[in-house]
């Protein structure tokens, strides 16, 4: 046994101690050991990454149980372990008072092992066992915490969607285990091939939370606690990207091309309509929730463009397409992180999260405000930091996706690449209005007015998490060649701080960066001299008055009115009170609808139940009734038989 | 370092930062003939900034060092810009690259930064521009895109050096794709240079604002650095145009001449546009700029059609 596995052992064991401790004894040293039993395994995960041997067993096809860990399962642990360690530290702070904290802290070191074990899977029912994990355990991290009747709904719409979407996994795995795919046994037959494909992708699009099959994402990842939220759309989501990945670049592989622009078209909707859902919430978590939708839609670009490129025969450009992809994982697992806990931040220290009620938060919480402002702009996709660099590593490939393909081909990536420009922006209009509402202006609440900022603990995860977004966004050449090499193991990638990539025309991160920040230092200190004395804004000359601060839904409205066809909003004026003609109080409700929801789950949803409701007329209670069901069917039976189409 | 690639980087540093506030003034003066008046000199912007340069900036309430970082970074953005631009198809090689897409990026960065300044004092008319402005950001950045698509198809690259040698090769000029581009590219430039119809730079009522909205709040060095930023995109936005698109063949002066000729041509574009058009409504800018979508879409199948040279 390898030292990397006892490695890898001696973390479980840690992380199921803290599990054990948070249940009988101290919250917070159990809650640091867990974090350290993650560090521990995403050490292993590091190692095995950047060239050490692979740990324990290969893939096999068999049922019986096997663990290992290969260089693609040591990325996803690294990526696991830089999100749960922050989260799990943050924990100890943030679950203190919490309602029922003790098992909170356990069911999250229970989480964290379920995500490891699913990563370190090697066989089919192993995979399938910790998948059903992943997907309960967060369930019971949210109905523990919280037990209100909407609460219940949401969690049971989380789990039958995913249930149901979860039909595919289980078909997909099972298929590609009889037919002794995992353990390296190319599939046969065009149809079987392309059955595992779309099986997988509803199967793991649906626990991605890629459009249309992400209706139960906003709904589940808001409820939790903050760090499991983080857990959730940081970590969990992935790991679903995580098995896609398996299923179509190893196990189902080579993918047709048609897989391929599937995947940009599913891409293209996702990250569209993620980010144009998120642009009109009001509530930061479930805004938060949508931008995951954006970001796995961002990756699933990535990931189309590479096995499109794989297609057509341009193996650099697929192994470059894939990094984007990978890198993305892991830039939006930080980012999304490091917001989530922030927004709990937030959420502790003023009550709530509804974004008109916050704002003023940058001077009351310097430490948190920063890291979470530094967040936003990372996942706005603005340079220097690291989601501008996996965000142009994507769109350069789906330029390049344009330039070789064949026509169909190059119109869907010219779509897809206008697709993700016009997501870029749209995020950035998002984030202007998050960091606009919720950290600048006055307070728009007295409880906000009161902000303090949050303890040490709560800060040093967020501050940590920001930091890696700078540190990612600086130097991504360090990791890129790493990363293409998981697809193609002869990548001409060298090492450097910036990403050099053939046809570009280079991105020096480091260079940029450093020119960025000493321009602005050197033209800020020029440029602010003496000023005049406190003046207030211009308003026309009238007062300012907090009757006058603009809402998220007037910072939206130009684009919410340019897309009325497609979003559809609704708007209620009312006159409340009005004295003789004059009308002296109005009420005013506007919304933008989830059309996903009323247009596709909500039909399916009620012709199910009718569906039901008819099926149930069979069921009469009566014996009799149900013995002539028996005689009817064995008379058909014999009938078939006599017939000869049952043999 | 070759003399060409100086000669590029001096056009680049000092054409860039010193240069630019002449085009704004240029078009405004070529508009006002037009219109039949005098009007100001081109050198009046410069005298603006000579003047905001020696008063004092405000203090807005309430404010945090957003408001303070904002100019700073607008034009710290548009400097590594100039840099990365290459002229006549040369540059001496600033450590920057010359990648499309992070130029792309950069002008990105200045928006977010002018319309989170705007949030910073919370003033409504500032805002209001700001909202006007990201909603105007979508449809230029997809469309932008499709542009930066369609030139690469010849050469498969984002470099902007090779993108300006392959404007320079004459089997270019005869294909439908680098027209189309084009003129969706001048539509997204007059988007960027908040040109009418788009944007009225003249405008003083803070209703009809867009990208003037955001400096509402400003005054002294800081609506310097603005102003010098707007002109210095005016820079940006023509030089891109002509290196991308106008074509110039021959050795390095001849191409350095075809820009000093193709720049003035471009203000004078510009100034025919402003004075026949009238400023169009907010909310139909989207779908203005959305038609250069189509466009793109239409030369990428000319592309095909054509074989794909």
């Amino acid at each position: 046994m390898s030292l990397l596995a006892i490695l890898l052992a001696a973390g479980a064991v840690v992380v199921a101690c803290g599990l054990v401790g948070a249940l009988i004894g101290g919250l917070r040293w159990s809650l640091l050991l867990q974090a350290a039993g993650m560090a521990m395994i995403g050490a292993v995960g590091t190692a095995v990454l950047f060239g050490a041997a692979s740990v324990g067993a290969r893939f096999r096809s068999g049922f019986s149980p096997a663990l290992g860990v290969d260089r693609m399962s040591g990325f996803f642990l690294l990526v696991l372990s830089l999100i749960a360690v922050p989260a799990l530290y943050y924990a100890r702070d943030a679950l203190r008072g919490a309602p029922r904290a003790r098992v909170t802290a356990g069911l999250s070191g229970a989480f964290c092992l379920a995500l490891v074990g699913l990563l370190t899977a090697r066989d089919v029912t192993t995979f399938l066992g910790f998948w059903e994990l992943m997907t309960l355990l967060p369930a019971a991290l949210i109905l523990v915490g919280r037990h209100d009747e909407r609460a219940r709904r949401d969690v049971f719409a989380y789990l039958a969607i995913t249930h149901l979407g979860g039909v595919g996994v289980w078909a997909s795995m099972l298929v590609l285990a009889v037919h002794g795919a995992l353990g390296g046994t190319p599939l046969h037959g065009e149809g079987l091939r392309a059955l595992v494909a779309v099986l997988a992708l509803i199967g793991f699009g649906t626990k991605a939370g890629a459009m249309p099959l992400h209706s139960w994402l906003p709904r589940a990842h808001p409820l939790a606690p903050a760090h499991v939220s983080a857990l959730m759309s940081g970590v969990m989501i992935k790991l679903a990207l995580y098995g896609l990945i398996r299923v179509l670049f190893a196990w189902d592989a080579p993918a047709p091309l048609w897989v391929g622009v599937v995947l940009l078209g599913f891409g293209a909707l996702s990250a569209v309509g993620g980010v144009l859902y998120a642009l009109f919430q009001h509530e930061l978590k479930r805004l938060l929730a949508f931008h995951s939708i954006e970001n796995v839609g961002i990756i699933l670009l990535g990931l189309g463009a590479s096995l499109v490129f794989a297609a057509i025969g341009r193996p650099l450009w697929s192994a470059i397409a894939f990094a984007a992809a990978l890198l993305h994982i892991l830039n939006h697992a930080i980012f999304k992180a490091l917001l989530f806990l922030g927004a709990g931040s937030f959420a502790a220290a003023v009550g709530g999260l509804g974004l008109d009620r916050l704002g003023g938060l940058l001077r009351r919480m310097p430490w948190t405000g920063g890291a979470f402002a530094l967040g936003a702009m990372a996942i706005a996709g603005l340079p220097p930091l690291n989601g501008f660099v996996s965000e142009w590593m994507t769109l350069q490939s789906l330029l390049h996706v344009a330039v070789y393909g064949p026509f169909g081909v190059s119109l869907t990536a010219l779509v897809a690449t206008a697709a993700l420009a016009a997501t870029a922006a749209l995020a950035v209009f998002c984030f202007v209005k998050v960091i606009g509402l919720v950290l600048l202006g006055a307070p728009r609440s007295g409880e906000c007015e009161a902000a303090k900022e949050s303890s040490v603990g709560m800060r040093a995860p967020v501050v940590f998490l920001a930091a890696l977004c700078v540190l990612l966004g600086v130097t991504p050449g360090l990791l890129v060649p790493t990363l293409a090499k998981l697809r193609l193991s002869s990548v001409p990638l060298s090492v450097h701080a910036g990403v050099y990539l053939p046809g570009t025309g280079g991105f020096p991160t480091l260079a940029l960066t450093l020119a960025l920040v000493l321009l602005t230092i050197g033209l800020w200190r020029l440029g602010t001299g003496r000023r005049a004395a406190p003046t207030p804004i211009w308003a026309c000359g009238q007062a300012v008055v907090p009757a006058l601060a603009w809402t998220s839904s007037g910072f939206t409205k130009p684009i919410r009115l340019v897309l009325e066809g497609v979003l559809r909003p609704t708007r209620e004026l009312t006159t409340v009170r009005a004295q003789s003609g004059v009308v002296q109080e109005v009420r005013y409700e506007a919304e933008v609808p989830h059309l996903f929801d009323t247009l596709l789950y909500e039909p399916v949803t009620a012709a199910a139940l009718r569906a039901a409701a008819l099926v149930r007329r069979l069921q009469s209670g009566s014996l009799r009734t149900y013995l002539i069901y028996l005689v009817g069917l064995l008379v058909l039976l014999l009938v078939l038989v006599r017939l000869g189409v049952l043999a | 370092m070759s003399v060409a690639g100086a000669l590029a980087g001096a056009v680049q540093v000092l054409g860039g930062v010193l240069l630019a506030p002449l085009i704004p003034g240029l078009i405004q003066r070529l508009k006002a003939r037009l219109q039949g008046r005098p009007g100001p000199s081109p050198l009046q912007p410069y005298r603006e900034l000579r003047r905001l340069w020696h008063k004092s900036g405000v203090a807005p309430f309430p404010r945090t060092v957003i408001y303070e970082l904002a100019p700073p970074v607008v034009v710290a953005s548009s400097l590594v810009a100039l840099v990365m631009l290459p002229i006549g198809g040369r540059s001496p090689g600033w450590p920057v690259g010359h990648d499309a897409l992070v130029l792309v990026g950069l002008l990105a960065l200045g928006r977010f930064a002018i319309t989170l300044a705007a949030w910073d004092t919370g003033g409504g008319f500032g805002l209001m521009g700001a909202s006007r402005e990201l909603t105007f950001g979508v449809p230029v950045e997809a469309v932008l895109l499709m542009v930066m698509v369609l030139v690469a198809l010849p050469v498969g690259s984002t470099n902007l050096i090779a993108l300006s040698d392959a404007a320079a090769r004459p089997h270019v000029w005869g294909e439908p794709a680098h027209w189309a581009a084009l003129l969706a590219f001048v539509l997204v430039m007059l988007a960027e240079t908040g040109r009418q119809p788009i944007d009225n730079p003249d405008t003083h009522l803070e209703l009809t604002m867009v990208h003037e909205g955001p400096l509402l709040e400003y005054a002294g060095r800081e609506l310097a650095y603005l102003q010098w930023a707007a002109a210095a995109r005016h820079w940006i936005m023509l030089v891109l145009a002509t290196e991308l698109f106008v074509p110039h063949p021959g050795p390095f002066a001849a191409r350095l001449a075809v820009l000093v000729v193709s720049v003035p041509v471009w203000c004078g574009l510009l100034a025919v546009v402003e004075t026949t058009q009238a400023k169009m409504r907010v909310l139909r800018v989207p779908l203005f700029l959305g038609a250069g979508g189509l466009v793109c879409l239409l030369g990428l199948a000319s592309w095909f059609a054509g074989g794909g040279s």
